[in-house]
């Protein structure tokens, strides 16, 4: 599920934070855009934007973002308030919140996960003036107009 | 009243030759002011606060970079406007804020649209654009990037690149805001405001850097582009592996390696590179609220 606004289309919220193969950081790295990492860190991450691990991505840190794609290895929980996904060569240990979960075919999962399902709109309630829909069934007749009984 | 500082060393002396014309132009335009010359390095910075004492609320650098980097660094108003014609060697700055040609920039100065951006501090020095280090702040100590043409452009090329082959890549440990601490080898880093990049979005500093490639070609087109960014006064990050934001870095580099400020050597690492609250409101070419507007009419 993607949750990039208007603003993050038109880079308003920032470039988004890339840690490139060879670097290594210590710490807690925190961002409003999407994060994308393929080298090592230590500590937290905290997003509202997307998270990727790329493949040689090393983590040791929770995650908190929207959409999380792991493609690397990571130790830690995830919270992601979209879905989370888990690729061929993704490596997850720690437990995994989220609204839905994929893991390709050699990737691996080793935690528990817990899934949210979405908030439901009830039909009976009117959302932003809009009146709620009818009840199915048959519609009323119109009166007809022009025709002689 | 605009107070126009000439830098008559700017872009090899071409503003001798464009003195009448300019100064007819800006006369048409309504705009004519008073003007004076740089004699020599920190004297824009000087003239600069001197009009600001004296009450001008628009100074002009016409120059390159390196004569607009001084004019901002004289300014300590909120009130005074910077405007750019750019006649220099290097036109960063200008060009990133939509001026390219003098005409186009004397226009711009009778329009008057305004933008404020934040200063960077490194050091005690305050800058706009882009600062660098590593191999792209080495290569002006070996090549001269100042001749153009073709032949002249291969021969920088090639000399780049036998540079960059021997070039060793540079240990760094960047703090970044006190939250976190980055370590690599870097070959070459940049750090520019956001919002001189991308003018919706905030004031931020945003650091890219890259390792050097391992493959020869890459290598090749990497200092390629570093020379065609140069020429063309762009700002180029397309083999950037590693970028973030932050409010405050502090760099180490092992061995300790100078810092470069809009194609000038200033300091050397370790330094602290901050944003600061300090802002310039620059005459552009394009005001940023129409431009919102224009993107997303629905936006209050």
């Amino acid at each position: 599920m993607a949750r990039r606004t208007h603003e993050d289309a038109l880079g308003v919220a920032g470039a988004e934070t890339i840690i490139g193969t060879g670097v290594i950081v210590h710490g807690n790295l925190e961002s409003e855009s999407d994060i994308i990492i393929d080298g090592t860190l230590d500590g937290q991450i905290k997003t509202a934007g997307n998270v990727t691990l790329g493949i040689n991505a090393i983590v040791k840190a929770d995650i908190q973002g929207s959409n999380v794609t792991i493609a690397g290895s990571l130790k830690g929980n995830i919270n992601a308030e979209g879905e989370a996904v888990i690729r061929e060569t993704g490596h997850v240990e720690g437990d995994i919140r989220c609204l839905g979960l994929s893991i390709a075919t050699g990737g691996v999962f080793s935690g528990r996960s817990f899934m949210e399902a979405p908030p439901r709109l009830d039909p009976d309630i009117a959302v932003d003036g809009v009146e709620p829909p009818e009840p199915a069934g048959p519609a009323p007749r119109k009166p007809s107009r022009g025709n002689k009984e | 009243m605009y107070y126009y500082i000439v830098n008559p060393a700017a872009g090899r002396g071409q503003v001798k030759n464009l003195q009448d014309k300019l100064r007819t132009r800006l006369t048409q335009l309504g705009i004519s002011g008073e003007w004076v010359k740089t004699t020599g390095s920190g004297d824009a910075t000087k003239l600069t606060r001197a009009a600001v004492a004296a009450g001008h609320t628009t100074v002009v650098a016409v120059g390159g970079d390196d004569t607009v980097n001084e004019v901002i660094n004289g300014i300590d108003h909120d009130n005074v406007a910077v405007g750019i014609i750019p006649i220099g060697s290097t036109n960063r700055v200008a060009t990133q804020l939509g001026i390219v040609t003098w005409p186009q920039a004397c226009e711009a100065l009778a329009a008057r649209r305004l933008t404020p951006y934040s200063l960077i501090a490194a050091g005690q020095k305050f800058f706009l654009s882009t600062l660098t280090l590593g191999f792209e702040t080495d290569l002006d100590k070996q090549v001269d990037t100042d001749l153009t043409g073709l032949r002249a452009r291969i021969g920088q090329f090639q000399q780049s690149l036998g540079h960059a082959r021997n070039y060793s890549s540079l240990h760094c440990k960047i703090d970044v805001d006190g939250q976190y601490k980055l370590e690599c080898d870097l070959f070459t880093l940049s750090i520019a405001n956001q919002k001189f990049l991308n003018p919706l979005a905030d004031n931020r500093l945003i650091v890219s850097l890259s390792d050097r490639p391992g493959q020869a070609l890459k290598l090749g087109q990497m200092v390629w582009s570093t020379l065609r960014n140069r020429a063309q006064g762009a700002l180029g990050d397309e083999h950037t592996t590693t970028r973030f934001l932050a409010n405050r870095v502090v760099i180490e580099t092992d061995p300790p390696t100078g810092i470069m400020v809009d194609g000038k050597v200033t300091s050397r690492t370790p330094i602290a590179i901050r944003l600061t609250d300090r802002r310039v409101r620059f005459i552009t070419e394009k005001v940023v609220a129409d431009f919102k507007n224009a993107v997303s009419p629905t936006r209050s």
